[in-house]
């Protein structure tokens, strides 16, 4: 029963082979490149899409902050179709692997408070101090503030990983929940089975909430370096 | 968010005009003081370390 639920998490092979790589560049191939002046339904789709979210998101920053939209749609992007591709049965979520997301987190994260510090040195180690703070309280707050800056890498892979790890986890076990029950208790098994619907909506709203929860803070940590 | 200097309504003078919690230049001040002062105590500690062992021996 354990080594079922935690199958799923292991790197996918085929015939000795993993094809992790292969599962991480499958979502471009769904995305279209819009390639006329005029273009097909899904590609306008997509095309509306993205002017949408990045309206959005890009409104807040600067011209330099704005150099950043490619990178912060892709992103995007990825997450949001990575994680709704892992709600299809027996699918691999590259998501749910902690490596995988610390490997988005630390280099954007790192790429904004380098950025920080090479155009706004005064204002960036200026920021480990709070306006205002009392002098007996300053060295602690100024290690406090360190901490959490190099905690925020940590957060951003860690939330994500656990909200959809958690959410397949689930999905397993009140599924299985459901099997079992149809054989003892078929009343019962149709309350697990509508548990387990409602539980699937909330995992498409979860996929796509956590994709933009991700790319915000980013977003977030990049205004407060430019 | 809160980085942004209103150290113009404050006029300090002396030493505070450098150490302040209020404008920029004075919370960058404190800032590298704080972890200056870290590295020295970190210093401190790894170079009493050999003495220490000497002494014993």
């Amino acid at each position: 029963m354990n080594e079922n639920l935690f199958a799923s998490f292991t790197t996918p092979m085929m015939m000795g082979v993993p094809i992790v790589v292969l599962i991480i560049i499958f979502p471009s191939i769904l995305f279209p490149s819009p390639n006329r002046l005029i273009n097909n339904r899904l590609a306008t789709v997509q095309q509306w899409l993205i002017q949408l979210v990045s309206k959005y998101m890009l409104s807040i920053h600067n011209y330099k902050g704005q150099t950043w939209a490619l990178m912060l749609m892709s992103l995007i992007l990825f997450i949001g179709s990575t994680n709704l591709l892992g709600l299809l049965p027996h699918s691999f979520t590259p998501t749910t692997q902690l490596s995988m997301n610390l490997g988005m987190a630390i280099p954007l994260w790192a790429g904004t408070v380098v950025m920080g510090f090479r155009h706004k040195t005064k204002a960036s180690l200026a920021h480990f101090l709070p306006q205002g703070t009392p002098l007996p309280l300053i060295p602690m707050l100024v290690i406090i503030e360190t901490i959490s800056l190099f905690i925020q890498p940590v957060a951003l892979a860690v939330r994500l990983t656990a909200n959809i790890t958690a959410g397949h986890l689930l999905i397993h076990l009140i599924g299985g929940a459901t099997l079992v029950l149809m054989n003892i208790n078929p009343v019962t098994a149709l309350i697990t089975f509508i548990i387990l619907i409602l539980l699937t909506i909330l995992e498409l709203a979860v996929a796509l909430i956590q994709a933009y929860v991700f790319t915000l803070l980013v977003s977030l940590y990049l205004h407060d370096n430019t | 968010m809160a980085g942004h200097d209103s150290g113009t309504q404050h006029q300090f003078t002396g030493i505070k005009k450098y150490f302040n919690s209020y404008t920029l230049i004075g919370r960058r001040n404190y800032v590298l003081l704080t972890y200056g002062s870290i590295l020295m105590i970190i210093l401190g500690f790894k170079m009493r370390k050999p003495k220490k062992e000497v002494s014993q021996k």
